[in-house]
């Protein structure tokens, strides 16, 4: 670092949270310095205390039940005066939130207000701490959303929230936390919930801001990868605790802590095919005191170990592909209505899937990748007529399933079971586990009795790393891994052949995805069940599949052997895709070192 | 907007007609000749049968519902030549302007809607609505506006002190107003303030909008209103004040009032301006049906102050069973239930601008 100007210290933080008899420590003991002009990583996995010790710099945990109880945070200003947040009054924390620490939030959707103009919802920052007037105000937005590069700033100035995407909603967020030149920025997992493409523009947008106003940034989430370009520093959380911090070339290229090591390794690779990815308890365990006791391994060590050879993959390719077809989709259209006359006739169509062809083998794991809105879960939900097709043939196993009825449907669809991406929202909150796993098995009429199908549920809970207690438990009990895990089960529960997963690992951190990927195939191999894996994420779609197939705007728009694919892109689209996702190649790393100290001696 | 405006209003007219259909087959299952109640002791058979033949009420079922249809359509079709027949266009009953001639004797006009005549007064029922309908508007008009100010800000109140004394006292005081049979407090509130506490209220029992003055006639009493408007304003309070504070403090949750909080906007500034807005939408659905349904509702506030209501009217029409005028009063309210529906609509699309796409 050239410049070593101290902008924030965190000096022992603790956080509690008070549950109903107890104080329950979410932050413990948390230190690290913040410099001008330096970003730093805060990595975990959801419960580690990352998005809380964000909270606590910015006053903003919710009391009760929760409260700082420990530590200082000691907050240097512009007029080089040394402020600890954790004792000064309401009133001067408001004058600093929003002026000189800008918070991004991680749900662009609803991080925004929706009834209140963008344009307004930043101008409102602005008057505030800048005591200037409405179109002062109004330029100073204008000139704000060019430099996030929001495109036609004007008309975003005067739309709801509800009209902009995703990404342009990350944008105004941005423009809204830099309003008033902040001397920090924190940034909680900004670009979780967007497209890799989006992700890669909106951190561009974040690295240049930050050059041009030199402010520090922290950055929250819980994949290294996408900090790894990104960040000066990172700190490693793990249940409150910081358990490694340091530099982040030696962060990555050497790292101490088991759990360092397992977010390193437990990434789906891109250039290897691997067996299973490493996961946390590959590296370390904990004992009954909660205690860490590491099991000593690299992560190349660990990803050595289970490495494909590309022999292997090509026998197991060739009896695949000698079997038969399960699935044969040709020129399927799936349109929704999207004006309609003035008595309901539908006058002009969204096409969500247009014209797709392809077959999947029996046994074989089939990719589906592309950004949102491409029409991939569409296309999921018309394999299983939970949408509508407009035209097309569908055959499961050489049966034209767009052609029977509801009734005739019902045996197949017990074979053809599908795992949602929210593993929130997908469980009844009134029903205990083991019953959602025992409605469709009524349903379906399997198992004779309720005993023998209770039997089968605690196999089920087994087989998919649950206990036969959590049978009585609700799902608002679980972790989101382990819903996801209870979703698996109750899609396996009336045992299906075919499998529709619907971005099932999405909402889940790296490391609980890694488990999951892991633990669909061991299933597969026990089963010998065919998926079609549907994700955003070209990674973990390719770590999982044999084939892969791109979509762009309902259409096909490559359909090949994985590696192939990922090693020899054909369109612009796909080369697109596969350059956005953040590798965490130490060359990238060493690069993108490289040139931000040539851009700062430019500065200097 | 225009489109979305002229598509409420046409599901609306589909409402209403459904309506029509419902109130004139169920008021002609139910028992009670209108010529026994027009004539009383003086029924003789001859004089039963005129009145049949002037009402039409020994017609098919079918035809005496065409014929009530045409009698409520603004556009309508009669015979102006042949005054026997039930299609005559009766200057008696009808004001109109012609639009076009079908044949010789067939014209189709444009008109008032007839809602036929009392069967005890023999008055047109419109104009007893018209008498008295804007005496009801006006008394839950006034309720709901005291409901919904007061309401509203005791909701934020006791969201911002949540859990407080003030919070569990408004919850409780709100259980017994929605608990409270307006015909009890009614009695209660006219006896204590209209009786007991006249001389320092200066208020009376029982009391309509106009009082017949000796010496100036028909005089405005305001202050009549205020005893029935807090009767019968009492429930949608108690409702209005949770529903309130239940959705601020559902609101205060959402992630971007943190966003507002990041900001550094002080709490008033985000309850005023981030919270309000997002939570007054349920509020605004439950207020405007409670207002439809107290123009219906009245009945026993209106019986109990003596209100020369609507309500009061259908009261006395029932016992009578003058089955025209409540036909009438069921009409009217189904349309103001309507008309408020589309203005919240409107409402909701100016509140919300998310509504709007749909």
């Amino acid at each position: 670092m050239l410049n070593k100007e101290v902008l924030l210290e965190v000096k022992n933080l603790v956080t509690d949270f008070k549950t109903e008899d107890e104080y329950v420590r979410a932050v413990n003991d948390v230190s690290f310095t913040l410099h001008k002009g330096e970003t730093i990583g805060i990595v975990g996995e959801s419960g580690s205390g990352k998005s809380v010790t964000a909270l606590s710099i910015m006053q903003l945990i919710p009391n009760p039940p929760g409260r700082v109880s420990g530590g200082q945070i000691l907050f240097h200003t512009k007029d080089h005066r040394t402020i600890d947040l954790t004792k000064i009054s309401a009133k001067e924390m408001r004058s600093l939130r929003g002026n000189d620490i800008g918070m991004i939030f991680q749900e662009p959707m609803t991080s925004l207000n929706p009834v209140i103009k963008c344009g307004e919802q930043v101008m409102e920052a602005i008057m505030l701490h800048q005591k200037v007037n409405k179109r002062a105000a109004r330029l100073r937005t204008l000139e704000l959303f060019s430099q996030v590069q929001l495109p036609t700033p004007e008309l975003i100035l005067d739309r709801y929230p509800h009209q902009l995407s995703g990404g342009q909603k990350q944008r105004v967020m941005i423009a809204m936390a830099m309003s008033c030149n902040p001397a920090i920025l924190i940034a909680d997992e900004p670009t979780t919930a967007l497209d890799v493409t989006v992700q890669k523009t909106i951190l561009d947008v974040m690295l240049d801001l930050q050059r041009q106003n030199n402010m520090g940034i922290m950055f929250i989430t819980h994949d290294l990868g996408v900090i790894a370009e990104l960040a000066d520093k990172v700190v490693v959380m793990y249940k409150g605790k910081i358990v490694e911090q340091g530099l982040v070339m030696d962060i990555f290229s050497n790292p101490k802590h088991p759990y360092t090591k397992s977010l390193l390794a437990c990434r789906p690779p891109l250039d290897k095919r691997l067996k299973r990815l490493p996961v946390v308890s590959d590296f370390m365990k904990r004992d009954e005191n909660g205690e860490i006791i590491e099991i000593p391994k690299s992560v190349t060590e660990a990803i050595g170990s289970v490495i494909i050879t590309e022999n292997e993959r090509k026998e197991a390719h060739k009896a695949l592909y000698s079997g038969d077809k399960i699935l044969e989709i040709q020129n399927l259209k799936t349109w929704f209505p999207a004006t309609k006359s003035f008595f309901g006739r539908t006058l002009t169509y969204t096409k969500a899937v247009d014209d797709v062809s392809f077959d999947v083998y029996e046994g074989e794991t089939l990719g589906l990748v592309g950004e949102s809105g491409c029409g991939k879960t569409t296309l999921g939900r018309t394999i299983l007529k939970l949408a509508d097709a407009h035209e097309g043939k569908i055959y499961f196993k050489k049966q034209e399933v767009l052609r029977l009825t509801e009734d005739e449907f019902r045996p197949l669809r017990r074979n053809m079971q599908i795992i949602f991406q929210d593993p929130y929202s997908s469980l009844n909150p009134r029903i205990t586990i083991g019953n959602a796993i025992m409605e469709p098995m009524k349903f379906h009429n399997i198992g004779s009795s309720n005993n023998d199908r209770k039997e089968k549920v605690y196999d089920l809970l087994k087989k998919v790393g649950l206990e036969e207690k959590h049978f009585q438990r609700y799902p608002h009990e679980f972790s989101g891994g382990q819903r996801q895990r209870v979703c698996i089960a109750r899609a396996l529960a009336v045992n299906p052949q075919f499998l529709i997963c619907d971005e099932s690992v999405s909402a889940l951190d790296v490391s609980v995805q890694a488990q999951v990927l892991n633990l669909l195939n061991d299933l597969k191999k026990e089963f010998k069940f065919t998926y079609i894996f549907i994700s955003h994420d070209l990674s973990v779609v390719k770590f999982m599949s044999d084939r892969m197939v791109v979509m762009n705007k309902g259409k096909v728009e490559e359909i090949g052997n994985a590696d192939d694919i990922y090693h020899n892109p054909q369109s612009d689209y796909t080369k697109n895709l596969i350059n956005s996702i953040p590798k965490g190649r130490l060359e990238d790393i060493t690069s993108s070192i490289e040139k931000k100290k040539s851009a700062s001696l430019v500065n200097y | 907007m225009l489109k979305f405006i002229a598509k409420k209003v046409f599901y609306g007219i589909v409402v209403l007609l459904g309506v029509i259909t419902t109130v004139f087959f169920l008021f002609n299952v139910l028992p009670g000749d209108p010529a026994s109640i027009m004539l009383g002791q003086r029924a003789n058979k001859e004089a039963v049968e005129a009145i049949h033949r002037d009402l039409g009420t020994n017609l098919p079922i079918m035809e005496q519902y065409a014929l009530y249809l045409n009698d409520l359509f603004v556009v309508s079709f009669h015979d102006f030549k042949d005054t026997e027949s039930h299609w005559y266009l009766n200057p008696q009953k009808y004001s109109w302007i012609p639009l076009f001639q079908v044949s010789e004797s067939k014209v189709i006009v444009l008109k008032i809607p007839f809602l036929r005549r009392s069967y005890i007064t023999k008055r047109p029922v419109s104009d007893i609505i018209i008498e008295t309908l804007p005496e009801t508007a006006v008394l839950a008009f006034t309720s709901i506006v005291i409901a919904s100010i007061i309401g509203v800000f005791l909701g934020i109140v006791a969201a911002v002190k949540r859990n407080t004394f003030y919070d569990k006292l408004s919850l409780v005081l709100s259980v017994l107003g929605m608990a409270a049979p307006s015909f009890f407090v009614g009695l209660i509130i006219a006896w204590l303030f209209g009786y007991v506490l006249t001389e320092y209220t200066g208020l009376s029992p029982t009391g309509s909008l106009y009082d017949i003055d000796v010496w100036n006639g028909e005089v405005l009493e305001l202050k009549n209103l205020i005893l029935p408007s807090i009767t019968l304003g009492i429930r949608p309070l108690a409702i209005v004040v949770q529903l309130m504070r239940s959705s601020l403090l559902d609101v205060m949750s959402q992630d971007y009032i943190r966003t507002a909080k990041a900001k550094g906007l002080s709490f008033y500034a985000i309850i005023l301006k981030h919270a309000l807005k997002n939570a007054l939408n349920p509020v605004v659905t439950a207020i405007s049906g409670w207002f439809a349904g107290l123009m219906a509702g009245a009945v026993f506030v209106e019986f109990i102050f003596s209100w020369k209501g609507i309500g009061y009217e259908v009261f006395e029409a029932l016992t009578k069973n003058d089955l025209p005028v409540v036909m009438g009063a069921t009409l009217i309210f189904a349309t103001i239930f309507v008309f408020i529906n589309i203005l919240v609509d409107i409402a909701y699309g100016i509140l919300d601008p998310r509504v709007r796409l749909k």
